[in-house]
């Protein structure tokens, strides 16, 4: 029943709490230096009161504090900025193929991350001109959409037309680039966690909870937009204004996560798909429950790549690996027509 | 389809012949272009590539062309600088002291890009006999060779000492300079030998763990980089080794370099400064690292390291630096910069070799406080 | 008067909307019917705002709706669209109270009253017991009937309608029809509708208007401007009108 809280809706929004803080505790233990459970919590004990603790290796506190927590809170919150911002982005372009990328942001950030690498150099941290670029990109999908309407139809060609340009661009830099360069451009693309530190965070995250906190206040007002343009607007919403509202918002978010982190592709797409799934398709439900489980999501492959090799699995391919399988084996039960 | 041979008069008859002579020559060319293009009666001998690959070698090699830069090197120190005709983009562009060690390089062709691609008809003009190739690209020798008729090596050291002497002795082989190869690589293991002869008075548990972090990263590091091993120290990530999943290129985590706490750690260093991603100061000055053994005793310097390629020079002075720094005491007499020299002289001719490669990447630096 | 045209104007491609004045009775069933192409829908469109008119053109309640922000003019007039395409499977309940957007700002949702009065609506066309079906499931007709739910979730003045009763079985056709006319009987809501079938229009409406080439043809109580000649003259076909019990029924 919509808006009442039956005894189902709080297991689910339970259970929604509890995931992503379950999983972050698993995953804080994991990692290539071994630290037990009890040494663990001693560590965290050792912040409140430092005097507890005296024998503690400093290379503890350091695992924990500088490597292990930036790096868990910047899945959590990676994980649900692209999970709701697909989620969004599916809602509002009506169609269950759309990711959080369709608008270009991971063709422009990749563009803004190399011409920062090759030609700024050291004394710029790419994360400010890749995502200087990835909003560059969706304005220019917006402006140029504009001349035809803002249609849901032109916007996604304009998707389209300006992540292939800005991957042309791309190619061309690479192209002229010094091996030097190339090599940490490589790296960045693949998508991955392992160097972030306190000060990625504190650059990324207020964007990211901006964003995010504004989709989810948003939540039902997408259910309205799920319906054609024509149909919103009879109902009283100010279709295009509010359509630019969410996308400014997935964008912000977006273009703030992957300028840190690089392209980490397919949770956008799969996380709000198994959410709804399980929940139906109200937005209401599906976007929060798209932070919790996103968030969780990525933390559990962050993880898996961290722990199964002695050397780091890229994460883009992480996602992959996980997501279909576990998308099509879904699929496969669930009998019901779900979207 | 059947044709109505005319057998009456003269003019067909010429005809006739004329048709003839040109199936004749059309067909012949066809066959020789089948064929590769190689005249049998000049192949002298074969060699296996690092491919596997079995290649006629003409028996004079005087035009060579050189995709490969660590060959394009060994050529120049093989004393066959005049015979190269081409030779790939990155040691044109990318290496300050290749003009140094072969002039007439200025002027030369560039016939292979960044994406591994090879300008064919330029290859064909410049009518080499002989073209060396990458074996990382395994497909472009055998297509090269194909589709130019010219015989293609693919060779490389693939970052091991053995290989580097090997690579050498082919080239040799092949250019006609075997005497030369020989005693360049007598050199090279003279070198190396008194170098491992004095470390190797340290027993092995008091040799230096060191963490590499090569390639613009702080988490990629070389399985396998034996210069540490010959200067007397031991590369942290050779644990790694006998994984099979695991390539001569590997990326660890940040947490595992903590958990190594190596002694010392090597920054990737023989590249322009400005290009540098990674530098020793980001190394002393992270917050992840501060625990670390090397980083706490200040023990973190540049070294040269490698790209892709070797230059034979650089691994012998490489390894004498190393040396220096993993064994200051032991090996506190040794010059760097007259051994430097005395190195590019032997192996390239060239005067004060190693102070122009200081010029550009700074080495001189990277052992004052 | 509940809704009213002055010298409205509207060019869309070829076609010519062109309507100098238009009155619909308040709490009143009006039909709007013509031929293909005579601009019954871009009129519908109009009147609901889905298009773009100049000002002081089309009044509700007295006030223009050109002037109006979208949430104003949605607690004016609701439409019912005549396609709808869904994409996503909502339950029917999270259907209706979409029709509550225009009473709520842009961050709220909706309360439990909102919930309430879409019950309410649903209840009204006859489906209280579908509230949690999922949407895919429903019948054609049923979906008609969720539509038209949705829109009196809306709590608009006036209701307009597109063809809905195009493509339903005579059962759902009635059962819609009535909806409709019980509306403005008992709630006195003004309903605007275009349809297709006559004598459906004749049964069921307080007033006819005839449109055709984008212009009002006749406007009126049936009784009073029906006639073969009208018809003949509207439709380009001769048609008669006769009475069978108690009902007038068209002849073509």
């Amino acid at each position: 029943m919509s808006g009442s809280k039956t005894n189902k809706d709080r297991l689910i929004f339970g259970l929604a709490f509890a995931l992503p803080v379950v999983v972050f505790i698993i995953s804080l233990n994991i990692g290539s230096y071994p630290i037990s459970p009890r040494m663990l919590f001693k560590v965290i004990l050792s912040v409140f009161s430092p005097s507890s603790q005296p024998g503690l290796p400093a290379a503890l506190k350091d695992i924990v504090f500088q490597i292990r927590l930036p790096r868990l809170l910047l899945a959590v919150a990676v994980g649900a900025t692209l999970s709701v911002s697909g989620a969004s982005l599916q809602a509002l372009f009506k169609n269950p193929l759309v990711n959080e990328y369709i608008l270009g942001i991971s063709s422009g950030s990749a563009f803004g991350a190399a011409v920062s690498l090759v030609f700024l150099g050291k004394g710029f941290p790419p994360q400010i001109v890749a995502f200087v670029f990835g909003i560059a990109a969706v304005l220019a999908v917006l402006i140029i959409a504009r001349t035809s309407g803002s249609h849901i139809v032109a916007l996604l060609l304009t998707g389209i037309i300006v992540s292939a340009f800005f991957s042309a661009l791309l190619a061309l830099v690479e192209f002229f680039a010094s091996p030097y360069a190339l090599q940490a451009l490589f790296y960045w693309l693949m998508g991955n966690m392992s160097l972030a530190t306190w000060r990625d965070l504190a650059l990324s995250t207020p964007l990211m909870a901006v964003g995010v906190i504004l989709l989810i206040m948003l939540r039902w007002r997408m259910n309205v937009l799920s319906m054609s343009d024509q149909e919103a607007k009879a109902m009283g919403i100010s279709v295009r204004r509010e359509k630019i509202l969410i996308i400014v918002a997935c964008t912000l978010a977006t273009a703030a996560a992957t300028a840190v982190t690089g392209i980490i592709g397919w949770i956008g797409l799969v996380v709000p798909h198994l959410v709804r799934m399980v929940v139906g398709v109200d937005n209401r439900r599906v976007i929060p429950l798209s932070a919790s489980l996103g968030a969780s999501f990525l933390l559990a492959a962050d993880a898996l790549a961290r722990s199964l090799a002695s050397f780091e699995i890229p994460l883009g391919i992480f996602t992959s690996l996980i997501g279909i399988p576990f998308f099509l084996f879904l699929l496969k039960k669930s009998r019901r027509v779900w979207l | 389809m059947i044709w109505k041979i005319p057998t009456t008069t003269r003019a067909h008859s010429i005809g006739r012949v004329f048709l003839l002579a040109l199936l004749a020559i059309f067909s012949s060319v066809l066959l020789k272009a089948a064929r590769g293009g190689i005249p049998e009666e000049k192949a002298s001998f074969k060699v296996r590539d690092d491919l596997g690959r079995e290649v006629s070698i003409p028996q004079r090699v005087a035009r060579v062309i050189s995709l490969q830069p660590e060959a394009s090197r060994i050529l120049v120190a093989l004393g066959c600088a005049d015979n190269l005709v081409g030779f790939d983009y990155f040691l044109n562009k990318y290496d300050p002291l290749f003009p140094r060690l072969c002039p007439r390089s200025q002027n030369l062709p560039v016939v292979a890009y960044p994406d591994a691609s090879v300008n064919l008809e330029h290859v064909i003009r410049l009518n080499p006999d002989l073209i060396i190739a990458s074996p990382y690209d395994t497909h472009v020798p055998d297509s090269l060779q194909q589709k130019t008729g010219i015989p293609v090596v693919a060779v490389s050291s693939l970052g091991r000492v053995e290989k580097l002497l090997e690579e050498i002795r082919l080239i040799g082989r092949v250019m006609g300079r075997s005497e030369r190869a020989a005693e360049l690589i007598a050199f090279f293991q003279e070198t190396t030998a008194r170098v491992s002869r004095a470390a190797g008075a340290v027993a092995p548990e008091h040799r230096p763990r060191v963490y590499l972090c090569f390639w613009s990263s702080l988490v990629r590091t070389p399985v396998i980089y034996e210069p540490v091993t010959i200067a007397g120290g031991r590369n942290v990530a050779q644990d790694l080794a006998g994984n099979h999943s695991v390539s001569d290129r590997t990326v660890v985590s940040v947490e595992q370099v903590v958990r190594w706490d190596p002694d010392i750690i090597l920054v990737h260093g023989n590249y322009s400064p400005s290009q540098r991603a990674v530098t020793v100061d980001d190394v002393l000055g992270d917050k992840r690292l501060r625990s670390i053994k090397a980083v706490r005793d200040k023990r973190v310097f540049y070294t040269f390291g490698f790209w892709s390629w070797w230059d034979p020079a650089e691994v012998l002075i490489e390894t004498l630096y190393l040396a220096k720094v993993f064994h200051p005491a032991l090996f506190q007499n040794l010059d760097l910069v007259k051994e430097g020299n005395a190195i590019y002289k032997k192996v390239y001719g060239i005067e004060h070799g190693y102070s122009i490669l200081c010029q550009s990447i700074q080495c001189d630096e990277w052992l004052k406080d | 008067m509940s809704v009213s045209v002055r010298g409205l104007s509207y060019a869309r491609g070829n076609f010519r909307l062109r309507i100098d004045s238009l009155e619909f009775e308040s709490g009143r069933l009006t039909s709007i019917v013509g031929p293909n192409g005579a601009g019954k829908t871009t009129l519908l469109m109009c009147l609901g705002g889905l298009l773009a008119v100049p000002r002081n053109r089309i009044f509700i309640q007295g006030r223009d709706i050109a002037s109006l922000k979208d949430a104003e003019r949605a607690r004016l007039v609701s439409s019912v669209p005549q396609e709808h395409n869904p994409i996503f499977n909502y339950s029917v309940l999270d259907f209706v109270v979409m029709g509550r957007a225009a009473h709520l700002s842009l961050f709220s949702l909706p309360s439990a009253e909102d919930v309430r009065l879409a019950e309410e609506s649903l209840a009204f066309v006859g489906l209280q017991s579908f509230a949690s079906r999922p949407y895919f499931e429903l019948s054609s007709g049923e979906r008609r009937l969720i539509l038209i739910a949705r829109a009196l979730a809306q709590r608009a003045d006036v209701l307009l309608l597109d063809e809905p009763t195009s493509f339903l079985d005579p059962k759902h056709e009635i059962e819609i029809l009535e909806l409709t006319r019980k509306l403005a009987v008992e709630r006195g809501q003004t309903i605007l509708l275009t349809l297709h079938n006559l004598d459906m229009a004749i049964k069921y409406s307080d007033s006819l208007v005839f449109m055709k080439n984008g212009g009002v043809f006749a406007s009126g109580r049936p009784r009073d401007i029906l006639s073969d000649a009208l018809l003949e003259s509207v439709y380009d076909v001769r048609m008669k009108i006769v009475d069978c019990e108690g009902q007038k029924l068209i002849l073509r």
